[in-house]
């Protein structure tokens, strides 16, 4: 028996176990991080030799691939027990079927396996990566005893042997039509999918968590400046347009990549130009943009490139380039706009950097008029405490930045100061004290420049998209559909964490959100305690709660003692953020939920920080064709796009499990089928060990006569087509929970070839027992009525193969008819040819015998339907009783195609309401709980996000001091 | 691949695409027929099958019951033979005993006469794989090679003609049938030969070439368990005599269960037997050699005819009966879960 990992409802259907195989070397990642230190010894020829940074992932070479080949396959216990039972074979007289009978499959198998060992390592040597999985079948030990040795001999094929290699080349196949997927292929990059390992298909249709990474992943990593309001106006918001594309059915409407991605107004100028009350303040809020940043512009030709430390003000600079606001150069005490043709410097006088702290920069200059003014930008709570009383449109920019926000974009507010001489010259005194200050220095001068930050004149807000991929918030909201919990973990700041969280969809505001931001360990304990308290009894269900973390935080959370009750929390929730984690933490969290919740999980990104959390996973995907490879070289799967995890996982991956649950389970259920056979058939003959049937004929059952519907089982069979397993996520959740595939369903599948096998051999049994079955009075022996009990054991099981099938491709056909047909032809020749050959005397004249007989063709008919009725009857009157979904899905895709695609087209069609009947029935959610707690803040979000490098060796302000762009233009004209 | 003929290749693209082909076998969208589980479908094909099996099961289960059959159990009968050949060392004095029976209808058409063992395990594997198919192929082979041990040789290494297990217990009986008509008895001619397959009468045992039987076997010996050697097993048939005797190729397919019956002779349809047997009065005339009280078994003699469908076994015919039975059944119920949940099924159309 293969035995299960697990002993809950979910269990890897081959027993097959995802762990990396110490034969291989270690990935060179892994070799990174624990280099030990090197001795250098210089003006001298090094003493000792360091290894090489060669790096070899393949797993054979030429010599090696034979020894450790055999040494891998005789490791696996199955084929460790299959070569001691051909080696028992070769005792004399011991065998009842023959010494070569397991012999020769196993040689079958292994050739098989080679030749897969040696197409995926080829592949490795292409790519130079690592693929190490190694597949365990422990079984259940062997008594000994000679007389019983017979026995295991007889029913050695209990543990199928040809299961194996079938699952084999079934994985290898659905690993090439993934790779062959046209849906997955990224043309832009020129990327298919890849699937680098075909050992873990079926695990990617029962993925529960998935976590994902964000920059490169969820986004683009490209900022664009989206919107804005500027004095209480907004520029380049469609409010209308957001609310059709945010309805339900996202596969009506164009992919988000149409849709421009710049800020597209024409309005903005038009206000300029026309002297729009405004006009003053549009003109205002673009100097800003153009004046208040750290950026450095760089002249290349005739472009302008500028280089941003933060993505978010390179954004504002090249939006307001687009406005006509050009940032052109930039001197140690200067910045060169050039203002819609009029060029204009401003004196940089201070530049008052941003820390996440602060959440604002600012900058004072005198303006070409010769004012001192402050612009500052930032987040809009402390921009608003900073307001003047004078302050404008004050109302009318809060309710911007909430649509803002919504939408997941970053907001940042714009204001500023008129600064009057004797007030700034009395600061800067106080500035120049406290910037030579030597203790605490960044805090004192943050005290400081708060005492110039004031009585601010707001401007209005930008928004900046951080450009998500292609159809995340879409993919997103389908995975959550099919109840995969998406966790986040980003290395990004919390702000920017959630506002990706926001515009991918996967926190709504409607969604409560816990933040966690502690800094000790017992202050974490306190506030995930009293969370889960305030949780009470919807702790451990779904609740319509966002949690997030930061990884400060999380060092404590994920320390033993509270590791629980976060974990308990966290589970709770919907959707799960964790901001500035490291990445090990990455890995840390998967390895935690892993182990502590028996669900699979998946991990996906796309870069070097990514690698411990995808091979802590149980199904590893990397984004490629981006950056780095490393993700990509150390995933299981590599995709080109976040969204293709959408057609990986509810098709691939719901597919291949269903696949290869539906391979195994036949596979023991024609085998269970046979061999119960021999076992009731010793009852008859004292328990001698006789088998009923032709050696060879049994040896060949699994190889020949019924090898082939297993495969089109596991390679072609679905249950429906890819567009209704997309447009109904739902049906996700049968693979997911593994209810394809269950101690239940493997014993209700045992039980069931139990019952066909007592049809099928007492049967013919009762039929033949009086000998007298031909008009003209012969007799027949033991092999005539096993034949006659094997052709209706190969018609019975190739039937029962097709009624598996619920998509009857050419192959199926092939496979159910073809193979009756092959045992038939084969049971022909069988007989004939003794004494030719010295082989089955026993067989001959058995075919003109059995085919001339009456009681086998009536048999042939009752037998199989006598099996059958009873299949066909259940399932019937389970399906007439209640329809699951995937049966209701399954009859209106034929209602579709039986009405044609004219009516689809129709609005008023009768397929189109009953497929949105179905698809309101099912998006119909539970009603959202009504409990609030009070920790839980239902916090309005702004949106605020803003991304700078702080703390570094050299501050902002010093690096725009040593830039002078004029100069070096200057040196190249 | 057919990216690279329909697109030319264009300038500074060095390699070609890596765009998988959209064939509808890569795509996984090959076209496929769905049957799916209507009510329609589903019952009518119940009812149909029900209908079906229930009509032919009736008339299998007529057909076996016109045929007619006697079997007389005959391991008693003969009591002091049966005693007799406890000791093996009487195997060579003759035993014989009549068995009498009446028959009160004539027996039309084809009669065949059956011998019948119960608990003779033929299908113990140790016994089903002791012979040697070369040997009985008329080759001169080693059969210490076979599995016919330990009825391979004896002492002095002369070897068994035939060897092996299913040889050596080959049934010996002689059963003769006798009419008693009005004081005289006439015995009913049976045919030997023809009783066994074609292909095991003249292919699968041959006797070895010699210019006559006896030299044939020349340095072998009988089995153990045998009056006579196999070259006097018919010594007034030629055809009949050796390895290709009728009696013995079919005791050598041995049978799948522990009771079985072997076609022993055929009554030749001539005189007062053109139609069969008449009624009246018969006596079996047993020449008792073979032991059965050793393995607490039994010996039967029957005589039986045969119907198109075959013998006298009606189980297929029941078999046909419950299976449409069932399938009759589960029709119903499914109807009957239908009719209830009605409602329930109209979903879409509301």
């Amino acid at each position: 028996m293969l035995s299960q990992e697990n002993d809950g409802p979910v269990c890897s259907p081959s027993g097959y176990k995802k762990a990396d195989d110490e034969m291989s070397g270690a990935t060179s990642s892994a070799d990174l991080d624990e280099a030990p230190a090197r001795t250098i010894y210089l003006n001298q020829p090094q003493q000792s030799k360091f290894r090489d940074n060669w790096v070899s992932t393949a797993k054979y070479s030429v010599v090696t691939f034979l020894p450790r080949f055999l040494y891998e396959q005789i490791r696996k216990a199955a084929n460790a027990f299959f070569l001691f039972i051909a080696l028992l074979q070769q005792i004399p007289d011991v065998s009842p079927t023959g010494r070569y009978t397991t012999l020769v499959p196993l040689l079958f198998i292994l050739t098989i396996a080679g030749i897969k060992e040696i197409i995926e390592d080829y592949k490795r040597h292409k790519a130079d990566s690592a693929v190490n999985k190694k597949k365990t079948i422990e079984m259940l030990s062997v008594n000994f005893g000679y007389n019983l040795l017979t026995f295991i001999i007889l029913y050695n094929n209990l543990i199928p042997i040809s299961l194996l290699v079938t699952l084999e080349v079934v994985k290898f196949t659905q690993a090439l039509f993934i790779n062959w997927d046209i849906d997955m292929y990224y043309p832009e990059t020129d990327t298919p999918a890849m699937a680098r390992t075909s050992n873990l298909n079926e695990e990617l249709g029962q993925v529960k968590y998935l976590f994902s990474d964000k920059t490169g992943t969820l986004t683009c990593n490209i900022m664009n400046f989206k919107k804005c309001s500027i004095a209480g106006v907004t520029y380049g918001h469609f409010p209308e347009l957001e609310r059709e594309r945010s309805s339900e059915d996202f596969s009506q409407l164009p992919p988000s990549t149409s849709e421009s991605c710049e800020f597209d107004d024409p309005r903005l100028l038009q206000n300029i130009e026309n002297d729009h009350p405004t006009a003053v303040h549009i003109q205002e809020f673009l100097t800003l943009l153009a004046v208040c940043h750290t950026v450095v512009p760089e002249r290349q030709g005739n472009t302008i490139i500028y280089q941003a430390s933060s993505p978010d003000e390179g954004a504002l600079v090249k939006g307001a380039k687009k406005l006509g606001y050009v940032f052109t150069g930039r001197t140690p005490h200067s910045v060169i706009i050039d203002a819609l043709g009029k060029e204009k410097t401003f004196e940089i006088l201070n530049v008052l950097e941003f820390s996440s702290n602060r959440k604002r920069m600012s900058v004072i200059v005198r303006t070409p008029a010769g004012k001192l003014r402050l612009y500052c930008k930032g987040a809009d709570n402390v921009i608003f405490e900073r307001l003047s009383k004078d302050s404008q449109y004050m109302e009318q920019t809060l309710c911007h930045l909430e649509y803002f926000a919504t939408e997941g974009l970053r907001t940042l507010c714009i204001a500023y100061a008129d600064l009057s001489e004797n007030s700034y010259r009395e600061w800067l005194n106080v500035y120049n004290e406290t910037s030579t200050v030597l203790k605490d220095r960044a805090q004192k001068l943050e005290e400081c420049y708060e005492i110039i930050e004031k009585d601010l004149l707001l401007l209005g807000a930008t928004a900046i998209e951080d450009r998500l991929q292609a159809g995340v918030p879409e993919t997103i909201a389908t995975l959550i559909k099919a109840e995969i919990k998406i966790w986040i973990l980003t290395g990004d700041k919390q702000e920017t964490a959630l506002n990706i969280g926001y515009s991918c969809r996967l926190i709504s505001q409607s969604m409560s959100l816990i933040l966690v931001n502690e800094d000790s360990l017992d202050a974490t304990r306190a506030s995930l305690t009293q969370h889960c308290t305030n949780l009470g009894e919807s702790l451990g269900k779904e609740n319509d709660i966002a949690l997030i973390i930061d990884g400060h935080t999380l060092k404590y959370a994920l320390s033993f003692e509270v590791r629980q009750s976060f974990l308990d929390l966290a589970l709770s929730c919907k959707a799960v953020i964790c901001c500035r984690v490291s990445p090990l933490q990455k890995s840390e969290i998967v390895d935690m939920v892993k182990k502590h919740v028996n669900a699979i999980t998946l991990a996906i990104g796309d870069g070097a920080n990514d690698v411990g959390m995808i091979q802590t996973a149980h199904v590893g995907v990397g984004i490629s064709g981006n950056e780095g490879m490393q993700a990509t070289n150390c995933s299981d799967y590599a995709i080109a796009q976040f969204s293709y995890l959408e057609k990986l996982l509810l098709v691939h991956g719901a597919w291949s499990y269903n696949r290869v649950t539906k391979c195994i389970l036949y596979c023991f259920y024609k085998n269970v089928v046979l061999y119960i056979i021999e076992l009731w058939f010793a009852f008859v003959n004292g328990f001698s060990g006789q088998i009923l049937f032709e050696r060879w004929c049994i040896g060949l059952y699994n190889v020949i006569f019924t090898a082939l519907p297993p495969f089109t089982l596991g390679i072609f069979e679905r249950s429906c087509t890819q567009d209704s397993m997309l447009r109904f996520p739902q049906l996700y959740k049968i693979t997911q929970n593994a209810d394809g595939f269950n101690t239940r369903v493997f014993w209700g599948h045992c039980i069931n070839a139990l019952i066909h096998s007592i049809i099928l051999f007492w049967f013919p049994l009762k039929v033949l027992e009086h000998d007298a079955v031909f008009t003209n009075g012969q007799g027949i022996d033991y092999l005539f009525v096993g034949n006659i009990v094997y052709t209706y054991v190969v018609v019975t099981v190739c039937l029962k193969a097709g009624l598996e099938t619920t998509a009857w491709t050419r192959f199926s056909h092939l496979a159910v008819w073809g193979s009756m047909l092959l045992w038939l032809v084969f049971f022909g020749v069988y007989s004939a040819i003794w004494p030719t050959l010295p082989i089955a005397p026993d067989m001959l004249g058995q075919a003109g015998m059995v085919l001339r007989c009456g009681y086998f063709w009536f048999g042939l008919f009752v037998v199989p339907t006598a099996c059958l009725v009873k299949d066909v009857a259940w399932t019937a009157a389970k399906h007439t009783y209640h329809k699951t979904l995937l049966e209701q899905v399954q009859e209106l895709e034929t209602k579709t195609r039986e009405l044609g695609k004219a009516m689809l087209r129709d609005s008023n069609g009768k397929s189109v309401n009953e497929r949105d009947h179905l698809l309101k029935r099912l998006g119909r959610k539970t009603p959202p709980s009504l409990f609030r707690a009070h920790s839980v803040q239902q916090s309005v979000s702004h949106g605020y996000a803003f991304s700078q490098e702080e703390h570094g060796v050299v501050s902002q302000s010093e690096v725009v001091r040593s830039y002078d762009t004029t100069k070096r233009r200057a040196e190249i004209e | 691949m057919k990216n690279k003929t329909s697109f030319p290749p264009q300038e500074g693209e060095a390699r070609p695409s890596r765009c998988p082909d959209n064939s509808a076998f890569k795509q996984q969208k090959l076209p496929a027929w769905k049957p799916q589980l209507t009510i329609a479908t589903v019952l009518s094909s119940f009812f149909l099958i029900g209908a079906f099996c229930l009509a032919v099961g009736v008339c299998l289960v007529l057909s076996a019951n016109s045929v007619r059959e006697i079997q007389i159990d005959y391991s008693d009968k003969c009591s002091d033979c049966s005693k007799l050949r406890e000791n093996s060392s009487n195997w060579n004095k003759e035993c014989h005993c009549s068995v009498n029976f009446t028959l009160k209808e004539d027996i039309l058409g084809d009669v065949f006469m059956y011998y019948g063992l119960q608990n003779f395990y033929q299908n113990h594997r140790r016994y089903v794989i002791s012979r040697s198919d070369a040997q009985l192929l008329g080759r001169n082979v080693n059969i210490q090679k076979s599995y016919c041990a330990p009825f391979t040789t004896y002492r002095n290494g002369t070897p068994m003609a035939p060897c092996g297990a299913i040889a050596n217990s080959m049934f010996n009986d002689t059963i003769d049938l006798f009419y008693n008509l009005n004081s005289s008895v006439i015995q009913v001619p049976l045919l030997r030969t023809g009783n066994s397959w074609w292909t095991d009468k003249n292919v699968k045992f041959r006797n070895p070439e010699s210019y006559n039987l006896s030299s044939a076997f020349a340095g072998t010996a009988r089995p153990p368990y045998w009056q006579k050697p196999v070259y006097l097993l018919d010594e007034e048939d030629e055809r009949n005599n050796g390895y290709i005797n009728d009696d013995f190729i079919i005791w050598m397919r041995v049978s799948a269960f522990a009771t079985f019956r072997n076609l022993y002779r055929r009554v030749r349809r001539i005189r007062q037997f053109a139609d069969g047997l008449p009624a009246g009065n018969y006596t079996f005339h047993i020449s008792y050699n073979f032991p059965v009280t050793k393995f607490k078994g039994r010996k039967h003699v029957i005589l039986s005819t045969v119907v198109w469908s075959g013998g006298s076994n009606p189980f297929l015919g029941i078999a046909y009966v419950v299976t449409g039975t069932a399938a009759t059944l589960a029709g119903f119920v499914i109807t009957a879960i239908h009719l209830k949940l009605r409602k329930k099924k109209t979903y879409f159309q509301k």
